[in-house]
């Protein structure tokens, strides 16, 4: 059954476009994906990510079973800070991409994506042996929404919220008379925060929240936004550019993988050897410089030979461009700058291969 | 130009007479579509029989193919759609237009399309 989150009758009254997405019914767009791409990019946008997965993972173990977990270091996590990493299998395939917060001394805060909270419960529990560890879905008790945009810092500031956390640090804080986790943290490429909410508050705060946020020029924005905002700034979506045929160092992910760790995790010997020795494919950056739109699952040439496959492709609202992110055989001759072609309908489209990510990204990341 | 324009199961129109049409999207498919961005069109002469697809609008989210509603050769394509795609949006059943076509569809081509008005029926 399609789950709904507790902003639904919201967005419909909003007369937002509903759609499936892993399993609930979310707007994929209020007014246009463009105008609202454009808001969230000029002034400051309102998000329900109410689908995405929360789970609290406490107990003395929390911190080194954590570590067994993903590539990250989680030793080296203070209070209130998070770090974006990946739940990896034994091959270093990435099961999940996760934000991972501690809260406080043994326990710990995972943000997972909605269509794998079922895979990452089931891996988790897998990998239980041996630590005094308890993990407890509480997805269903809470709401997220992400307030996004340069302007997201003024409404904060309107709305009685001055001392933000840092970005990628998470605090207490209140929000018209509501106790709630407030994130320094989103999925634009744009300032802004996430806030944890009990779902009993969200409705009230979406209302309040586009109240004050009138006189910044604020929009509810759908998924459809959501998913150009974060291709252009090249931030990766699990189930198109990361799966569990994916590792983090193919997927241009090493930053977030610790160099320095000493303790094992599920994947380490994989990811420690693509280190040293590079991996089969890597993922790369594109602009159609031909007239054409790349989209997931097309396939990429170089030389007439097939090197690879799109697995994010759209337009680029800021630039006006057509961008894409692909997999490709790791040859150092596909390079920045490299021409390279894309089979669009039986045809081949030319496009270069640049530097990620698509636009100048405005958060402290 | 709603009044003698009929309308295909997969939200195509065909509009004119004898022999000459003017061949687009419904203002339903464009709604469904959101922001179009990207318009491609066959070359004049093309030929198309029925139901073969004849163009693709890509909105944000995906390309979507367009079938013809009836066979006929491409006398003119809309070159203003493809220059600015988001004219499309703005005017489905005028400046919004895909091609023209010349035809000799008879009856039986004619017999599976919808008036307007049962067409809105079907997909509301």
């Amino acid at each position: 059954m399609t789950k709904e989150t507790f902003l639904h009758d919201k967005h419909v009254a909003l007369n937002a476009k509903m759609v499936d997405f892993a399993g609930w019914h979310m707007p994929v767009q209020y007014s246009s994906i463009i105008e609202e791409h454009k808001t969230v990019r000029e002034n400051v946008g309102l998000f329900d990510v109410s689908h995405m997965g929360e789970l609290i993972v406490s107990g003395p173990d929390a911190c080194p079973y954590l570590n067994k977990l993903v590539p990250q270091d989680i030793t080296k996590l203070v209070d209130r800070k998070a770090v974006y990493c990946q739940l990896t299998n034994k091959q270093a395939g990435i099961i999940d991409d996760l934000i991972i917060y501690k809260l406080e001394d043994e326990k710990y805060l995972v943000i997972a994506n909605a269509a794998r909270i079922g895979e990452d419960l089931n891996w988790m529990v897998r990998n239980e042996r041996g630590f005094n560890v308890s993990i407890s879905n509480e997805s269903h008790n809470y709401s997220l929404l992400a307030i996004q945009g340069p302007k997201a810092i003024d409404l904060m500031a309107k709305m009685g919220v001055v001392n933000l956390p840092p970005f990628f640090t998470i605090k207490r804080g209140e929000l018209c008379n509501v106790n709630l986790w407030i994130s320094r943290t989103g999925y634009t490429g744009e300032d802004g925060v996430e806030i944890l909410v009990k779902n009993e508050f969200s409705e009230l705060l979406w209302d309040k929240i586009l109240e004050y946020g009138k006189e910044f020029g604020i929009r509810p924005i759908g998924l459809g936004a959501r998913d150009t905002l974060r291709l252009e700034a090249a931030l990766h979506l699990y189930g198109n550019d990361l799966s569990e045929d994916t590792t983090p160092i193919e997927a241009g992910l090493s930053w977030s993988v610790s160099k320095t760790k000493i303790e094992d995790y599920n994947g380490k010997a994989v990811i420690e050897d693509q280190l040293k020795n590079g991996a089969q494919k890597k993922l790369i950056g594109l602009v159609m410089t031909d007239r054409a739109i790349a989209r997931h699952g097309y396939d990429v040439f170089y030389n007439g030979e097939k090197v690879g496959v799109i697995t994010s492709g759209g337009i680029s609202p800021v630039n006006q461009t057509n961008i894409a992110l692909a997999y490709v055989k790791s040859i150092p001759e596909i390079d920045i700058d490299s021409l390279i072609q894309v089979e669009i309908r039986g045809k081949l489209y030319n496009a270069k291969v640049v530097k990620r990510p698509f636009i100048k990204k405005n958060n402290k990341g | 130009m709603s009044d003698n324009m009929l309308c295909s199961k997969s939200h195509e129109y065909v509009s004119g007479e004898n022999g000459k049409y003017t061949i687009g999207l419904t203002d339903y498919a464009v709604e469904q579509l959101g922001d179009i961005v990207f318009i491609e069109l066959p070359e004049v002469g093309s030929q198309f029989t029925k139901s073969e697809v004849f163009a693709t609008v890509e909105s944000v989210k995906a390309a979507s193919e367009i079938y013809m509603p009836i066979s006929g050769t491409v006398v003119e394509i809309n070159e203003a759609i493809v220059e600015k795609p988001e004219l499309l949006n703005d005017d489905p059943h005028g400046a919004g237009w895909l091609i023209k076509v010349d035809s000799d569809a008879d009856d039986t081509e004619f017999a599976d399309l919808l008036e307007y008005s049962d067409y809105k029926d079907e997909v509301e």
